[in-house]
């Protein structure tokens, strides 16, 4: 009976369907769109800017002294070779130093590495937009970042000064030539980061062939935590941390975005109760002497609260396979093609470390919680207007 | 004979803090099993109210109604609709079915609000349209049918329950002549073949002619009582 009294007035009935429908697509949508925005920040953490893991001598983050090297880098490189989860990690030298020009100067942190280890871990290669990058056998060329080459006006081939303390403080200049121009998601890292090569790098810092970090890329993101405690385990004075103790927003992102989807949900759901509750205080109205004849007939109170539930959760659930259905078609189409979101603002998505494409993702594993949550909404929808038909006294409704 | 309806004093009394109104003034009624009883009278003289008493559906504010030596004035409310669905049957005036039901669905209502196995219900159910001579029409909406078929199927909604007595106000208000006829021709036979109890509120003469007990209520009191005996003459029942 309950499924046949939502098609008494079929119009309203599809009207409030179509809402849960497009409710529920909306909430999924929000869903697959943090769920996407989400992985591709963390990709681009991992693969693009920390890597997996990274490791420092415990002193050298405090100041970024290049004097904190990491002695035991050959032990600890031997050891990655040998480890199966890892794929790949470069050794890198790190001073913070200033990049000046004819036209001005900026702070940057200069990256001295070597190419085809930092190609293979943060796909340095990839983003390069403008020249060919280091040429094998060249000295003093540099990469740096779009931004930066924009801020300082430096184009293909212009010259620089960087300048910097070596290991035992020493002030050390040297000029350097811009062989490449790279872009990625990140612009207040394109603006910060340029790069060297090692061998220049340690020489000006004089540190040998020492390094100050080694950034480890992992096959597979699940062997994160073993690869660390071993890691750890191995080399005690040293520190290893993840991409998520070096990217401690990104982390907290990780944490929450899922407590802010389903806030969102919540709200977009509770904004249509008030449909729900509408259109069934309608059908009650409309039925007031039915339901007067049911309970003098000896309907008992928990049967016709039970009906109005079931009225109400049908006509709910009537949408959700339609909101799911087209959810699912939308987000899988976007999810193969991406979604560019550069009307909104290239330069802002990469200011904030996003990529202007967004892959969304089918959200499959809260499925259960957004059907929960429609079934909660239809339930907390349900009981005025149940309140209302029980309130109904017989002879009353009878006469109306 | 067996007493189904016994009332003592019943009253009901509305606006009762400002100008009281009575509808039902100090009623005595008091019904055999079997009877065919039509409560008559103009319009406001309390006939429906005093059903609606009868039934369970109001609260008197004095006088007691024992139904069975039940007294229903004293039940609370839940037990009252369980009392009303296992030992009263109703008719209204408008029909009442439920429009998205079959004509057998809507008697089927009853009995599953009762508990009652889908084999019992299968059972009772045809031997009721037959009864009603709609045997053809189990399958049909309400809105598929004529206002007198849909009585005729409110009446064997009213039986399928097994009450122990049927009330019906007004059963007829919304028929044509035939269909009013047929209706009491049902009713009639049920009563006699049955022995089923009605009552009845009308002020329609067709009804009141066929009733073997006419009880009049005038500003809701009965001021007259009287029986029809088989030489179909209308005698005072003597108080």
């Amino acid at each position: 009976m309950a499924w046949r009294n939502i098609w008494r007035n079929k119009m309203r009935s599809i009207v409030i369907i179509l809402s849960v429908a497009i409710g529920l697509f909306a909430g999924i949508a929000v869903l697959a769109l943090y769920n996407g925005m989400l992985k591709g920040r963390v990709r681009t953490v991992i693969d693009a800017e920390v890597a997996h893991i990274q490791i420092h001598d415990t002193s050298f983050k405090k100041d970024y002294d290049p004097a904190y090297v990491i002695l035991k880098g050959d032990v600890i490189m031997k050891a990655l070779r040998s480890m199966p989860q890892v794929k790949a990690f470069s050794a890198r030298s790190i001073t913070q130093g200033m990049l000046v020009t004819t036209t001005g100067s900026a702070g940057v942190q200069i990256n001295g590495v070597q190419p085809l280890e930092e190609y293979e871990v943060s796909g340095l290669k990839k983003k390069i937009i403008e020249g060919d990058g280091f040429t094998p056998g060249k000295k003093n060329e540099i990469l740096i970042g779009r931004k930066l080459a924009d801020k300082m006006k430096l184009k293909i081939g212009s010259k620089l000064v960087l300048t910097f303390t070596d290991s035992t403080a020493d002030i050390v200049s040297a000029a350097f030539r811009v062989a490449g121009i790279y872009r990625s998601n990140n612009a207040p890292l394109d603006e910060r980061n340029v790069y060297v090569e090692k061998e220049t790098l340690n020489e000006l810092l004089s540190i040998r062939n020492q390094v100050h970090e080694i950034a480890v890329l992992l096959y597979r993101d699940e062997d994160l935590n073993a690869v660390q405690q071993q890691l750890q385990k191995e080399f005690p004075s040293y520190q290893v941390e993840t991409w998520r103790q070096i990217s401690p927003e990104t982390d907290l992102m990780v944490n929450t975005v899922d407590v802010y989807s389903y806030i969102i949900m919540i709200i977009i759901m509770f904004a249509l109760a008030f449909g729900i509750i509408n259109t069934m205080l309608m059908a009650i109205l409309e039925r007031t002497r039915e339901i007067g004849m049911m309970t003098a007939l000896g309907m008992k109170r928990y049967r016709l609260f039970f009906l109005v539930l079931l009225e109400t959760i049908f006509l709910t659930l009537c949408g959700t396979p339609i909101g799911l259905a087209t959810s699912w078609l939308a987000i899988n189409y976007f999810n193969k093609n991406g979604l560019d979101l550069s009307g909104m603002g290239k330069e802002l998505m990469s200011s904030f470390g996003y990529s202007p494409i967004i892959y969304p993702e089918f959200p499959s594993d809260k499925i259960i919680i957004v059907l929960l949550i429609v079934i909660i909404t239809a339930v907390v929808s349900c009981l005025f207007p149940a309140l209302k038909a029980l309130r109904l006294q017989p002879v009353e409704a009878l006469r109306r | 004979m067996d007493t189904v309806i016994d009332a003592h004093n019943i009253s009901k009394i509305y606006n009762p803090g400002t100008i009281p109104v009575y509808a039902v003034n100090n009623v005595h009624l008091h019904l055999q099993k079997g009877e065919f009883t039509a409560l008559v009278g103009p319009s406001g003289s309390g006939k429906t109210t005093l059903l609606n008493l009868i039934g369970g559906l109001d609260k008197t504010d004095t006088g007691n109604i024992f139904i069975n030596g039940i007294d229903i004035t004293k039940l609370s409310a839940g037990k009252l609709i369980d009392f009303r669905l296992h030992n009263i049957g109703f008719v209204f005036q408008s029909f009442n079915l439920i429009p998205v039901l079959t004509a057998k669905e809507n008697v089927e209502f009853i009995m599953q609000l009762q508990g009652i196995k889908k084999s019992e219900r299968e059972k009772r159910i045809y031997p009721l349209f037959k009864q009603i001579g709609l045997e053809d029409k189990m399958n049909s909406r309400p809105s598929q049918l004529s206002g007198g078929q849909q009585q005729r199927i409110a009446v064997a909604r009213a039986l399928a329950s097994k009450p122990q007595f049927v009330l019906a106000d007004e059963p007829t208000a919304n028929l044509d002549s035939k269909s009013a006829s047929n209706l009491l021709d049902i009713m009639a036979l049920l009563n006699r073949e049955e022995n089923m109890t009605f009552i009845f509120s009308t002020h329609d003469q067709r009804v009141i002619e066929r009733a073997r007990r006419v009880i009049t209520l005038v500003d809701g009191k009965a001021v007259s009582d009287t029986a029809v005996v088989d030489t179909g003459v209308l005698h005072e029942i003597e108080k």
